[in-house]
């Protein structure tokens, strides 16, 4: 349903630009949903953002069913913004805080088109309910709400559309612990009723793996791991992704390491540098625990190492 | 004595009451909590949002603003001294001296138009006058382990990354040597490979200055990698304390039990997590009865009519706050 292909979201200028997202490729079926990880400037949500062509698309191309949306204008771009929907992190600042609740999902609705004026109250309270909120907080404000409640606001009023891609940007971040599970377990029923795609980016692979069936692990704007989610968390064939995993604070990890003493830990050394330097050789190398000559001379190819895992690392295969 | 590990007790909490006044009724933030720390422990305290971890960490060394805050009743015993009843002159010197604190956002507790240096400089300055600040200043960062220390105590804090940020706080925080280290929520706003590196640099720095650490937190991970003991908060109150261990993995209170069964986790069954019905409650309209009542699978009638008392088993080191928990964990 959606393919991306060699997209590339550059900013400054052009002789010195910063790459943001720097040649990402993938594609994404119908019900299917997909996480996409990586540490803050890796360019995880700037990606998300250019899907729905809210950031500069330098090349490359989006395709939603063989129809290239890097090309459309007008209400042909419109139309397609209605196919694909985003929810936030911080739900509060998406949310006007002068609308009414069931004032911003009329507009919603109104917006989508498909619902006679008649029908929109009706359609207004089927969302509400979808996500688990009350029919009657039609006449309520955003304020009036917590913070998971606020999150299913803004489900709701990305589902008026009848959408048939979401994407989000680290939705439960921002919530507590236990409202974080609430919000999880319904994006993820709503996606299967729905037969919804889901692009769900987060910096948390504990989260990512209870929502996701495929994860995309990004560093310094590029793809350097790509799996189906359990291959991913039963072996990881790329370091970067290998000291991700162990550097989660873990229940389990931390009770064992206490038993047994030893912390299997991989602390990676420095900050993710910045995107407006390029690097010879393979990006991570100057982090990478296991980096070696040829890491610092040459670029490592995302290549494919067992059915539908790939990896871009020259030694992957030793890991 | 601190029943953990024998070593004599740093701080003790006695029946902790903090309130703030402002609406119609007072919000009792933290309500009768009782803990201690002992010298070169790590004690975490866990809970979610507005549960009173942060109010009852600030009460350590007396800093909850007054109004609205007030102290309604207990004690703070830092070193046999009650820090409640001590004059300003008194608090200054425990505070950064013997108490120091760290937070979750360094970027916003830097001063932006001062130098790195000039900031950890006047953090020595302040407390011990007598000490060559400069070369002090140098050697704390490299304690803490940043690269380039020279160059950096030049520069000023936006130059510097937010796990540098982190960094360069904990070099303020650690010094003037305190005994105790306050970390509130110190990695949250940081990623998880720089969160790696400040665990290690925070355990590392605990062990050579044989500091001891508040963990404040609401990650389970966290406290089950860092701390000896955890206090587990909920509604202002205390409702599970004990060894780390003991309390991860035979958790007594449905709250502990709940959280544990909520935190996403790398191994294990995926499909569905069991969520935690309701939302956390607003600590200006608590519910009658036992605070997590509206929200817990095993309540009954009773936990909706009284609430039940802080059970507090010394020979074992734990305390559970539950009217049912013997037959809950059973």
């Amino acid at each position: 349903m959606l393919a991306v292909e060699d997209l590339r979201v550059y900013y400054g200028k052009a002789q010195h630009p910063v790459r943001a997202v720097d040649g990402v490729s993938f594609s994404l079926r119908r019900g299917e949903s997909l996480g996409l990880v990586g540490e803050s400037g890796c360019g995880k949500s700037t990606l998300g953002r250019a899907l729905l062509r809210l950031e500069p698309i330098h090349a490359g191309r989006v395709l939603l069913d063989g129809v290239d949306m890097v090309r459309l204008r007008g209400a042909q771009l419109k139309a397609f913004r209605g196919r694909a929907q985003m929810i936030f992190q911080d739900p509060y600042g998406s949310l006007n805080p002068r609308h009414s609740i069931g004032g911003m999902l009329r507009e919603a609705v109104a917006a989508h088109g498909r619902t006679t004026r008649e029908n929109r109250d009706e359609r207004v309270a089927d969302l509400l309910r979808a996500v688990g909120l009350d029919p009657s907080y039609t006449r309520r404000y955003p304020h009036e709400f917590s913070g998971g409640q606020r999150q299913r606001l803004g489900l709701a009023r990305s589902l008026a559309v009848e959408p048939e891609l979401i994407i989000a940007d680290e939705p439960v971040s921002a919530l507590d612990v236990s409202v974080q599970v609430q919000i999880l377990n319904l994006l993820k029923d709503l996606q299967q009723q729905l037969n919804l795609a889901l692009l769900f980016i987060a910096h948390d692979l504990a989260v990512v793996r209870y929502v996701c069936s495929r994860i995309l692990v990004m560093y310094l704007g590029k793809v350097v791991e790509s799996a189906p989610a359990p291959a991913l968390f039963a072996h990881t064939r790329h370091p970067y992704s290998e000291a991700l995993l162990s550097a989660v604070p873990d229940v389990a990890k931390g009770l064992a390491a206490r038993a047994g003493g030893a912390q299997q830990r991989i602390v990676l050394h420095g900050d993710m540098p910045s995107p407006a330097h390029t690097i010879p050789g393979c990006p991570f190398h100057p982090r990478c625990h296991r980096a070696r000559p040829r890491c610092q001379t040459e670029v490592p190819a995302l290549r494919e190492l067992a059915p539908g895992h790939c990896s871009a690392c020259h030694f992957a295969e030793e890991l | 004595m601190s029943m953990a590990n024998g070593a004599p007790s740093l701080v003790v909490v006695e029946q902790l009451q903090v309130q703030f006044f402002g609406g119609a009724h007072p919000v009792r933030a933290v309500d009768g909590v009782s803990f201690d720390i002992a010298e070169g422990e790590t004690v975490a305290l866990v809970g979610e949002s507005g549960c009173g971890k942060s109010v009852t960490a600030m009460a350590l060394a007396k800093l909850v603003p007054q109004p609205p805050g007030h102290y309604a009743g207990g004690r703070v015993l830092f070193g046999g001294r009650d820090v409640l009843a001590m004059s300003e002159r008194e608090l200054r010197a425990l505070r950064g001296r013997e108490i120091s604190y760290i937070f979750q956002e360094p970027g916003s507790a830097l001063n932006p138009v001062f130098t790195i240096g000039y900031q950890i400089e006047e953090a020595i300055r302040l407390h011990r006058p007598e000490a060559d600040s400069r070369a002090e200043a140098l050697e704390l960062m490299r304690l803490v382990g940043i690269p380039e220390p020279e160059q950096r105590l030049r520069a000023y804090p936006h130059a510097l990354s937010g796990g540098q940020q982190q960094r360069v706080m904990i070099a303020m925080a650690i010094a003037c040597r305190p005994k105790l280290l306050v970390a509130d929520e110190p990695t949250t706003a940081l990623d998880v490979t720089i969160q790696a590196q400040i665990l290690d640099l925070l355990r590392d720095l605990q062990k050579r200055l044989g500091m001891a650490m508040l963990l404040i937190t609401h990650n389970l991970g966290l406290v089950a990698e860092t701390a000896h003991r955890v206090n587990v908060m909920y509604a202002g109150r205390l409702v599970e304390s004990g060894a780390t261990p003991d309390v991860l993995t035979s958790p007594r209170h449905p709250y502990t039990r709940a959280l544990l069964e909520a935190v996403p986790r790398l191994e294990g069954a995926e499909g569905r997590l069991k969520a935690i019905e309701g939302n956390v409650p607003n600590p200006a309209e608590l519910p009658a009865g036992c605070k997590f009542h509206p929200r817990c699978p095993y309540a009954r009638e009773r936990c909706r009519v009284g609430e039940p008392d802080w059970e507090f088993a010394a020979t074992e080191a734990r305390g559970v706050r539950c009217f049912f928990w013997k037959e809950i964990s059973a």
